[in-house]
């Protein structure tokens, strides 16, 4: 006897009891038992059944063939490709070696499943009892796994699965296979069908969980998840409920490290490939609540719309682990946060639409070599809406830049696609303040950058002398710097930045400022002194005392974390009439600079009995390149002998001071200053 | 005796730009500075290349080709890790263009460094070559 | 001397040109180089810790 069926509609069922996909989705199995389930007729003798298409959107089967000998007692099934729940597999084949088909029952002993030629791990019993509609479905894996359903008269299934291997079921789930799944899932599972409404529910528990994608960085290990899930069908769909506790393991979700602890309530609907979660309620270390939504269509594995709510997250715990490895993974360790944040955001389309952050006693800080920089604490309302322009307003109560502490100020920030725009911010700084207008920044790919100006309200100098630990100098600092311009890795300040001190003054212009945040920092500028006084000059740093006035050039000065890589510097006199003394300490000082042999040199002389000297003119030269320093003296001054007059000598009694080392290495110069500036003693004479 | 000296402040003043032809510029302080970090990081990334958890990308900088071999909690560390040196190597390629006076040379800069990372890694590690993976 | 002066000029003045248009390719190649032998540690000086290497991939081998 032969039945064919060839339906492109998928009317094969209507013969039997007609699945609904819902069910047929969730139960794998169940579509292979009712399959079997459904005799054609009440024959007993051989029997053919094939099946070329049945087309449903939650389900697909081409050539499906069942063949049934009970002279041998034997049955097979064969499906050519299937589609269920978004999972394909071709070539199934069941085989049953013990079959039996009556019209009152149907069995299948030791049958085992084949997928694209290769066996499957299972071995499958089956027994059913068609006219009472009972019956028993146990599937084993080999290794321990089992699954006993049971199929009750009320038409309720039930199910209880122990030590199910997901390693196992990845070898017949190919999206579980993609994953490397691993581990073992212990539960019950049931499907309830009263009167068309049906009830799925499952409880269960996964331990020693693990998966990973192919590239790692999405993963798990060791993990020990709870799992609850209950849903029914609901005019064409399902809505479900589920809860997931995580107890153990730990997950990394590029670009976050996930320990155990978090638990997740949440409920929807689910109808063909659309699952909407209504309410996602996150139990989270750290955050009072993290509520979701979202709208996922499953035939695309695509997220059309979601929703993320977050209040009283506590920053000092939750921004380590997700904020730094999002803001600055290179610097991740270096970030610290404080205070709180509640937040909520909209994707549509996996892009951003819409963020709102408040902050409440908010800080975050930077730690660098130099200081770093420091916000905080920071309140206030940042919105932004994608297309649209908005206005941020933070109040800062103060900071940190370096050494230099910042006051209170507030900031409105406006927001537009990837541009904000800040008209006017005046931050205080000492007893006066930087200020910034017209500054407008955009977020590109490379980084930040944009243009605007920048001004230093004049702060007096012993303040920042003292905040900056240098010896107290008076005057005072101001700046303005019109051109204020960003690059991703530069920061160019076109104007000038004027320090009024020791009854002169020192303009730094040309200022550029090279990767500000990197290890190649370097700050670039050129400064020119005029009319410095250096009576206050050599007293401020004890460096013995010298009367006079000097004006000073340092062109090309490139300072790496403030140590000075490349200049060059000259010292001079300053034009005019005036006193011009140098004292016996200064001279030793100089000589000192100049090395060892020098000084000696002069302790022996006549002159180290007088205090002072007269002078007519100083000059000094360094060429800093590649750590050495190329000294000269002053012009014109250079002495047959290879020598170079840095003191020309001038009135009674009168003193040349002579260098001859024109090759100085920077850092021995340095320690050397150091050395003299440190020996707060009174020369000794001998 | 000036004009000998004239020439000499001549001499030095193109001697960056005669240099330019034959040699490019690398020893100012801030490639000496981004240099040294590379070096330092190296030892940290070393044993990544070797084991192809991190390879050379084609575009001048490293990247995550398979985080399967570091341990879970450590995975976050190798993104930082990968994030600061590839930092330090666009603020390299940067810093090198600026040193020779052609900021505009940078994407030629981070061309001829794409390639010469890629030829001189060592057996073993992974390099990206016509957008895949290839072990060398 | 004079002539001299202007033979520096001059070549000078070529050279800028010369390198306003062209990116010097060989000479990026060769500084690449010697970067990378800097920051990989290639070269003769740090030969053992290349050789260390070597062995503990010997080792991972087995």
């Amino acid at each position: 006897m032969l039945v064919a069926a060839r339906d492109p509609a998928g009317r094969a069922f209507a013969r039997g009891r007609r699945p609904r996909g819902g069910s047929v989705r969730c139960f794998h199995f169940l579509v292979l038992l009712l399959l079997i389930a459904s005799p054609p007729a009440s024959a007993f003798g051989p029997m053919r059944l094939s099946v070329e298409r049945v087309s449903h959107p939650a389900l697909e089967v081409r050539d499906l063939r069942f063949e049934y000998e009970p002279d041998e007692g034997r049955a097979r099934l064969e499906i050519a490709a299937l589609r269920l729940a978004g999972q394909r597999w071709s070539r199934l084949r069941l085989d049953c070696p013990q079959a039996r088909m009556s019209l009152q029952a149907l069995e299948c002993r030791g049958g085992r499943l084949r997928a694209d030629g290769r066996p499957l791990p299972f071995r499958l019993e089956l027994t059913l009892d068609t006219a009472g509609r009972r019956g028993q479905l146990v599937i084993a894996d080999g290794a321990g796994g089992r699954v006993v359903a049971r199929l009750a008269t009320d038409g309720s299934l039930r199910a209880k699965l122990s030590r199910l291997s997901l390693q196992s079921l990845a070898s017949w789930l190919p999206a579980l296979a993609d994953w490397q799944a691993e581990g073992h899932f212990d539960g019950e599972a049931e499907w309830l069908d009263r009167g068309g409404a049906e009830r799925i529910r499952v409880r269960g528990t996964l331990t020693g969980g693990g998966f990973s994608s192919a590239d790692g960085l999405r993963a798990g290990e060791a993990l020990g998840v709870e799992l609850e899930l209950d849903a029914h069908t609901r005019s064409g769909g399902w809505d479900w409920s589920a809860s997931l506790g995580w107890h153990e393991g730990a997950s990394f979700w590029d670009p976050f490290y996930l320990e155990a602890g978090p638990v997740l309530e949440a409920s929807g609907r689910l109808r063909g490939d659309r699952l909407e979660v209504r309410q996602a309620n996150v139990t989270l270390d750290g955050v009072e609540r993290l509520a979701a939504s979202a709208s996922v269509d499953l035939a695309r594995a695509h997220v059309d719309e979601a929703a993320l709510s977050l209040a009283g997250a506590d920053l000092a715990r939750v921004g380590p682990r997700f904020l730094a490895p999002l803001l600055s993974p290179a610097r991740a360790d270096q970030l610290r946060f404080a205070g709180s944040v509640s937040a909520g955001l909209r994707l549509v389309d996996g892009t951003l639409v819409e963020l709102d952050a408040v902050f409440v006693e908010a800080g975050f800080s930077l730690a660098a070599p130099g200081g770093g920089v420091a916000f905080g604490p920071l309140s206030g309302h940042l919105p932004w809406r994608a297309g649209e322009a908005t206005r941020a307003r933070l109040q800062i109560e103060g900071g940190r830049w370096g050494k230099l502490a910042l006051g209170a100020f507030d900031l409105e920030v406006a927001l537009a696609g990837t541009g904000a725009h800040v008209e006017r911010a005046r931050v205080p700084l000492l007893d006066g303040a930087v200020v910034l207008e017209g500054l407008a920044l955009r977020r590109e790919e490379a980084g930040w950058s944009g243009s605007g100006s920048a001004f230093v309200e004049p702060l007096s100098m012993p303040l920042v002398s003292e905040a900056l630990g240098l010896p107290a100098m008076t005057g005072t600092l101001s700046a303005s710097l019109p051109g204020l311009r960003l690059r991703p890795g530069e920061i160019v300040l076109d104007g000038a930045l004027v320090v009024s001190v020791f009854d002169g003054y020192l303009r730094a212009s040309g200022l550029r400022v090279r990767e500000p945040f990197g290890v190649g920092a370097y700050l670039s500028a050129d400064v020119v002194a005029r009319h410095l006084d250096l009576a206050q000059l050599t007293d401020t740093f004890s460096f013995g005392s010298i009367s006079g006035f000097i004006d000073a050039d340092v062109l090309g000065l490139e300072l790496a974390h403030w140590r000075p890589q490349a200049f060059d510097a000259r010292i001079v006199s300053s034009e005019g009439r005036y006193r011009k003394r140098i004292s016996q300490r200064a001279v030793q000082n100089i000589s000192a600079l100049g090395g060892a042999g020098a000084m000696a040199a002069l302790q022996r002389s006549l002159l180290g009995l007088f205090e002072t000297f007269g002078y007519r003119e100083l000059g000094l030269r360094c060429v800093l390149r590649g750590a050495v320093c190329e000294m000269s003296g002053i012009e014109d001054g250079d002495l047959a002998d290879g020598g170079f007059r840095i003191i020309r000598g001038g009135g009674v009694p009168a003193l040349d001071v002579i260098g001859y080392n024109r090759r100085v290495d920077w850092k021995e110069l340095v320690d050397r200053l150091q050395r003299v500036l440190a020996e707060n003693v009174s020369p000794v004479v001998r | 005796m000036n004009i000998k000296r004239w020439i000499a402040v001549l001499l030095l003043a193109f001697s960056s730009a005669l240099a330019a032809q034959g040699n490019l510029e690398i020893d100012s302080p801030a490639i000496a500075a981004l240099k040294g970090a590379m070096q330092q990081r190296h030892a940290r990334l070393a044993p990544l290349y070797a084991a192809g958890a991190v390879g050379q990308a084609a575009d001048g900088t490293i990247a995550l080709r398979d985080a399967s071999s570091v341990p879970l909690a450590q995975r976050g560390q190798v993104n930082s890790l990968i994030a600061a040196e590839n930092a330090d190597r666009l603020a390299l390629y940067r810093e090198i263009a600026r040193a020779n006076d052609h900021p505009e040379w940078e994407a030629d800069v981070r061309r001829t460094f794409a390639q010469r990372w890629i030829d001189r890694a060592q057996p073993g590690w992974w390099v990206q070559r016509g957008g895949s993976w290839v072990r060398k | 001397m004079r002539l001299a002066l202007a033979a520096v000029l001059l070549t000078t003045a070529t050279a800028c040109v010369t390198i306003n248009i062209y990116f010097p390719a060989a000479a990026a190649e060769k500084a690449a180089d010697r970067i990378i032998e800097e920051v990989w540690q290639l070269q003769e000086s740090s030969r053992p810790a290349a050789e260390a290497s070597d062995a503990a991939e010997g080792e991972s081998k087995q």
